[in-house]
């Protein structure tokens, strides 16, 4: 006789799960979202990808090559660079934001030091650009221009490549031969360059319009303004750009013992300090105070710090000259009344309180324009070019950017913009309509879940002494450790976007987060989730959302 | 059993419990059942008594269990356990691991003869209390876990008393292996169910596992409320071995009971107009004292 089990019998193997997805009102997704410092970068770089390549491997060359996706000049900008990410940085609402900026420079020195070299996308296409000024953004229009095959053409008016990196950044923030390096690393891609060749006065624009397909003008803003005021046409005052062009052409200027600078921008902050090493006493004047001056924080700082006289509220209205040369100034103290048109306070002269400095030399970093010098081309405000939002100029393929369509602005912002220019030079030759790029949202700080990360200390980078730094142009912060920076960056959050936490897949109660065997991610069996969001309440760093069910 | 450091810290998910379960969006109790049985590993008997946790994931034919499943009723999963673990002995079988599960009205109120006399008996039987406090199966019903001014159906006025201290009456029994533990902290969790396992005798471990419907709260705060409850001080966290307390986990930044409170519907009304600021005090005194008494 058969034997027969006791009672019902069920074969696990055949049981089909109760679907218990179909209760879900909400479903979680997995979103890459924009994290606020890539949203912050005028440059447009992927930070978080590139901090997390760091962090999770320890590989600086693939952070190089992330890096260098958007920004060919990663050592310079990781020493020049305001920075806007670190202000972005969700960190700040934790503890302290990320050292980004010091991050950035690390990669760029070990892409020089260890030779790295830029992948080009497309072989060889037979469009030509020419390009108009071999600033950064010049530089990085070429560069985007080239990585897509382009064969691109450089026209220079000074005898060396670089623009305002070259020309106007003083060496102990930006050594010149970084700069060459990294230069000569876009050239290699096949990038022309023809320096000392002026657009406009060498060759004129309309030929360079027959010749190729598409111009781009990147000529920043090269002229340097001066106040108008009696006695500035001596023959020691200089503009900001003018004597910061000398020194950085090795030429010797003889300032003698006392110099005045004149504004409150990061050339005049230039200026100031580019005198003290070359010996002399320098004080600033400036006709509002600290809070009002346009330029970078830290220049400010480190001016202080190398013992630069700051005169507030003051203002020059007077050179007064013997024999030809300036022996002093006139100023009249100030006082600050309601915001004018540039949101600053108003300074307005407070009448007898006029005095002398003396000085044996004035420089007047009081604002820059753009030489127009034989180009003539529409512009807005009389000042900058004037470009519609695909940063075309009012000529049919002629397209502008940096300084000269945006005034002064930072270098990032330059290859940011020289970036979209080649994008919208593609569409142009190609002559598709051109492609509005969309990103996903941002995420903040309130969007986190900070339980899981630990308050960890900023990387402070390290300035030389005051007296070492004095010394000549040497740079100011030597190298730093590469350790050091991959500890910082592993302080990232990663926002928005998923760092293998695996909370979502231990905290859900039906087992609906499964890691999928093909790719290794997170993902979500909607069979059997009930859409509870724990998962998305417990990521850390905001790659789950809950979004209505489709 | 000799299990390294590492081995013990180690998150294991085996998928011995699995999808397709009825408990609610957010069930702190199934993820408590499935973060035990993936610790405990395939040579498990689960015997579970009657609760929600018997009841959303066994019904027929498609059950979550993929390891030896015993539902007894609700006063007597520990007797069944010790019987299992009896009939192993006799039969020279095993080792197993022997897991006994119930909620807090089975450990506390209906079962408590049978697992105070399982542990005076000394079986080797882990003994695991899904504490969601109060009797949320047949529709959140007071049980002597109940904590002071929390809602149920049958205090609809709050709770006037205090919740037994089951972690302390498991250990005056003299057992090897009292421990305390919630859903949060998952990587603890598994620790002390590896722990216990290897342990011979009676072991017991309290697992705090919200009730998104009977607590009245979002099933999204599971975590963070068990969360809140260790910071407040109303959960100490600790292991009793061999009568002598280690491993308290001390509190971070100590947090005031309203929040904890204040994420729950059970305990609304202690914050509405006319509400019960003197409960609150009180909740709050407990925590002190707990804080005080565990040195948290």
């Amino acid at each position: 006789m058969e034997k027969l089990p006791l009672g019902l019998v069920l074969d696990l193997r055949k049981v089909v799960p109760y679907k218990t997805g179909s209760w879900r009102t909400l479903m979680p997704i997995n979103i890459a979202h924009t994290p606020p410092c890539n949203n912050a970068c005028p440059a447009g770089n992927d930070i978080r990808g590139f901090l997390r390549v760091l962090a999770e491997k320890k590989d600086y060359e693939q952070a190089w090559h992330i890096l260098t996706r958007t920004n060919p000049f990663p050592a310079v900008c990781g020493r020049v660079c305001p920075h806007p990410c670190e202000g972005g940085c969700n960190r700040r609402d934790f503890d302290e934001p990320l050292a980004i900026n010091c991050s950035e420079r690390a990669v760029g020195d070990y892409g020089l030091e260890n030779n790295l070299q830029h992948k080009k996308l497309i072989d060889t296409r037979k469009e030509k650009v020419a390009v108009i000024g071999s600033g950064p953004a010049g530089f990085s229009c070429a560069f985007h221009l080239a990585k897509r095959g382009f064969q691109v053409k450089i026209y220079e008016a000074n005898s060396e490549p670089g623009g305002m990196m070259r020309y106007g950044i003083p060496s102990y923030r930006q050594p010149n031969y970084i700069l060459k390096q990294e230069i000569d690393n876009i050239l290699r891609l096949g990038v022309e360059l023809e320096c000392n060749v002026k657009v406009g006065v060498n060759i004129p624009l309309d030929q360079l319009r027959n010749e190729y397909d598409a111009v781009f003008l990147g000529i920043g803003a090269q002229k340097g303004l001066s106040i108008n005021i009696p006695g500035k046409d001596a023959e020691n005052v200089f503009t900001g750009v003018e004597f910061l062009r000398q020194v950085n052409t090795g030429k010797w200027v003889e300032l003698g013992n006392d110099v005045v600078v004149i504004g409150g921008g990061n050339t005049a902050m230039d200026c100031a300090r580019v005198a003290k090493r070359l010996g002399a006493n320098v004080s600033i004047v400036y006709r509002r105070t600290r809070m009002e001056m346009p330029a970078i924080t830290a220049e400010i700082d480190e001016a202080m710090e190398e013992r630069i006289m700051f005169r507030y509220h003051t203002n020059p209205v007077k050179l007064i000259l013997d024999e030809g040369r300036v022996v002093g100034l006139l100023c009249v103290q100030m006082e600050l009344r309601e915001p004018d048109a540039s949101g600053r306070a108003r300074p307005v002269p407070i009448s007898g309180s006029e005095a002398f400095i003396p000085a044996e030399t004035v420089i007047m970093a009081t604002g820059q324009a753009v030489d127009y010098d034989g180009i003539e081309i529409q512009t807005a405000d009389k000042q900058w070019i004037y470009t519609n939002e695909y940063l075309m100029t009012n000529m049919e393929g002629v397209f502008a950017g940096g300084d000269a369509v945006v005034g002064l602005e930072t270098v990032s912002l330059a290859i940011g913009q020289g970036m979209r220019a080649a994008s919208a030079i593609e569409d142009y030759i190609e002559g598709n309509k051109e492609s509005e790029l969309s990103q996903p949202p941002v995420v903040y700080s309130r969007e986190l879940n900070t339980y899981y990360y630990q308050p960890v200390k900023r990387y402070e980078k390290e300035a030389r002494s005051i007296h070492m730094r004095l010394k000549g142009f040497k740079e100011v912060y030597p190298a730093f450790d590469q350790d050091d920076i991959i500890s910082e960056a592993d302080r990232c959050f990663s926002c928005g976007l998923c760092y293998d936490c695996g909370n979502c897949y231990m905290y859900c109660p039906d087992n609906a987060v499964q890691k999928s065997k093909t790719t290794g991610f997170y993902e979500f069996d909607y069979d059997f989730c009930k859409g509870c969001g724990l998962c998305a309440k417990e990521c850390p760093c905001h790659y789950i959302q809950m979004t209505l069910e489709k | 059993m000799n299990q390294s450091a590492e081995e013990l810290n180690k998150v294991e998910k085996k998928d011995l419990f699995t999808s397709g379960h009825r408990a609610c969006g957010g069930c702190g109790q199934a993820l408590a059942a499935r973060l035990v049985q993936d610790a405990s590993g395939e040579n498990t008997i689960a015997c579970v008594a009657t609760g929600c946790l018997e009841v959303f994931s066994s019904p027929y034919p498609d059950p979550s269990w993929r390891i030896p499943f015993l539902h007894s009723l609700f006063e007597n999963a520990s007797a069944v356990a010790s019987g299992v673990e009896a009939a192993y002995k006799a039969l020279k079988k095993g080792p197993v691991n022997i897991i006994a599960q119930g909620g807090d009205g089975s450990t506390a109120d209906i079962g408590f003869q049978s697992i105070s006399g399982m542990f005076e008996r000394g079986h080797n039987v882990l003994y695991v209390c899904y504490d969601n406090e109060a009797y949320m199966n047949t529709g959140v019903q007071r049980s002597s876990f109940t904590p002071l001014g929390a809602r149920t159906s049958t205090t609809p006025m709050g709770n006037k008393t205090r919740k037994k201290n089951m972690p302390l009456i498991a250990a005056n029994h003299g057992i090897p292996y009292v421990a305390t533990a919630t859903v949060d902290d998952f990587r603890d969790l598994q620790r002390k169910v590896k722990t216990a396992l290897s342990i011979e005798g009676p072991k017991y471990i309290h697992i705090l596992a919200p009730c998104p419907l009977g607590w009245g709260h979002h099933g999204e705060l599971t975590v963070e409320i068990c969360r809140l409850a260790k910071d407040t001080g109303l959960f100490p966290i600790y292991e009793i071995v061999d009568g002598k307390m280690t491993n308290v986990k001390k509190i971070p930044v100590k947090v005031p009971v309203q929040e904890y409170l204040k994420l729950q519907g059970r305990f609304s009304h202690l914050f509405k107009k006319g509400g019960s600021p003197e409960i609150i005090a009180e909740i709050q005194q407990i925590a002190n004292q707990n804080i005080e008494r565990y040195n948290l």
